[in-house]
């Protein structure tokens, strides 16, 4: 009798972590140079921090149709912000939405304005102040029910095969990850640190222009910037990660 | 039909890289420096010169340079030169001290576009040149990024 | 009319006289190389930043020439002799009429 409840305890223990084993999951991190590193931990030599010097303006920007910036509703980014880029993407007023999404239904709704661009420098600061602000906190990833669905679909995308290289997300970042592909080492992909600062960008970037550049790279049509299925693979990758420290904005080569 | 025209546009893909633009030579480096040093002699070593022997990518790369000296006004480093053998251009960055400087130390961030010989020139107030090189190898990201 | 962005330094508020402190300064910059091209095979214009001073009470401290081998957002580590309370100068100036400079003040004991 007790031999079968500790074979379903052990049972329910192996099953109880559901992507990669017990926690074998690293970032990106440790794959840099102690050089990389250094720039990405002191803030002082992390170029990102002229984005979040942009953000900062930003936030206190009343120039629009409402008169209103983000501090009138939200006051001290600091304490508001505090740990909320860790559980994006989420479910809003019924609809999936990254951290992107979210800032610009303020944009929208509550600011009267249009939305900022992917990419574009005011969204690119906002989202690097806010996810600044969830530096050194775990992922804690949505466990809303709602969106299990889209999780699901965001699942199959990952281990799909696409692109002329047919080639799914899986087969480099599960299967080969600590490999190399033409010099350099395969990462397991975990979102902890975006935005990030790439070195091959020259500027920071938001985890959808990553994923685009990944979906390029094997020569497949790119999902549209602000699409459901980006939202649903970066769902997907964020639970994958859940728990993980969150490094934002963090340095990458 | 169709295979021929995918064949074709990834191979004009190929040559559209960044880099198709002039690369300098070790001889351009040489001529870089022969315009600082003119026909005055150059001693080998003596500077302290950090770039990593492998570099991630080659957008961003810290390098440290330093020359003991007393930063005297009768003895001290006037500047550090760094050359490079294979960027398009040889000059990267030239760094100036004074003996208010205390120290003859810089470091900064360069661009390296490929794998290649870094020299460091130093110039001494004395009138007198020092310079080292450090090989480098330079790797790129493996993906590349249609915008 | 000057174009200008922004730039950190990061030194000392206090050094003792004939100590010798390190200073940081980076610059927001994108020093576009001039070597690039779209994908259409355009050139995209040189726009960089040619030269970085710091004075200390008016006289030069350091000085970088810098050319498109440099990385964006430069940074400079580099060092000061403590002599006289006052104040640190840091310019930038570059292609394209471009000028930034911050100033900060040091004491010295």
């Amino acid at each position: 009798m007790r031999l079968l409840g500790q074979c379903a305890l052990l049972g329910l223990l192996l099953t109880s972590t559901p992507f990669l084993q017990a926690d074998s999951r690293v970032s990106a991190y440790a794959l840099m140079s102690p050089t990389n590193q250094a720039m990405q931990n002191d803030m002082s030599l992390n170029p990102a921090m002229f984005w979040i010097m942009d953000g900062e303006a930003l936030w206190i920007d009343r120039n629009n149709p409402s008169s209103k910036a983000c501090v009138d509703c939200h006051s001290d980014v600091k304490q508001s912000m505090k740990g909320v880029s860790a559980t994006f993407p989420k479910r809003v007023q019924g609809k999936l939405l990254n951290l992107e999404g979210q800032i610009n239904q303020c944009r929208t709704t509550r600011q009267q304005s249009p939305a900022f661009a992917y990419e574009s420098k005011p969204l690119l600061a906002l989202s690097t102040l806010i996810a600044y602000q969830s530096r050194g906190l775990p992922i804690a990833a949505s466990k809303d029910s709602a969106i299990d669905a889209d999780f699901q679909k965001g699942k199959t995308l990952y281990f799909q095969r696409m692109g002329q290289l047919n080639l799914s997300c899986a087969q480099c970042h599960d299967d080969r990850a600590g490999l190399k592909l033409a010099g350099s080492v395969i990462p397991q992909a975990h979102p902890t640190g975006y935005p990030i600062y790439r070195l091959e960008w020259q500027n920071v970037g938001s985890l959808q222009r990553r994923l685009r550049n990944c979906m390029s790279g094997v020569r497949a049509e790119q999902y549209p910037y602000g699409s459901v299925e980006l939202a649903q693979i970066e769902l997907y990758l964020m639970r994958r990660a859940n728990g993980m420290r969150i490094e934002s904005p963090a340095i990458r080569p | 039909m169709n295979q021929r025209r995918v064949f074709i546009t990834s191979l004009t893909a190929l040559t559209l890289s960044p880099w198709q633009s002039t690369s300098a030579t070790p001889s351009d480096a040489m001529q870089a420096m022969k315009a600082i040093v003119g026909n005055r002699p150059v001693n080998t070593g003596r500077i302290y010169f950090e770039l990593p022997p492998l570099v991630e990518n080659g957008n961003l790369v810290a390098i440290k340079f330093s020359v003991q000296s007393p930063m005297t006004q009768n003895d001290y480093v006037k500047a550090i030169h760094i050359i490079a053998e294979a960027n398009p251009l040889p000059n990267v960055v030239s760094c100036y001290f004074t003996p208010l400087s205390g120290k003859a130390e810089a470091s900064t961030r360069i661009r390296l576009a490929d794998s290649q010989k870094v020299w460091a020139l130093a110039q001494m107030s004395d009138g007198s040149f020092w310079r080292t090189s450090v090989d480098t190898v330079v790797t790129l990201s493996a993906c590349t990024e249609m915008i | 009319m000057s174009r200008s962005s922004r730039a950190v330094v990061t030194l000392p508020k206090t050094a003792k006289r004939g100590e010798v402190f390190s200073i940081r300064a980076i610059v927001q910059h994108e020093m576009e190389s001039g070597f690039r091209h779209t994908e259409q095979g355009v050139r995209v214009p040189r726009d960089i930043i040619r030269e970085f001073v710091c004075t200390y009470n008016g006289k030069e401290v350091f000085k970088a020439d810098l050319h498109p081998g440099v990385g964006s957002n430069p940074l400079f580590i580099f060092y000061a002799k403590a002599d006289q309370s006052g104040t640190l100068e840091f310019k930038w100036t570059g292609d394209n009429d471009y000028l930034t400079i911050v100033k900060q003040a040091i004491t010295v004991l």
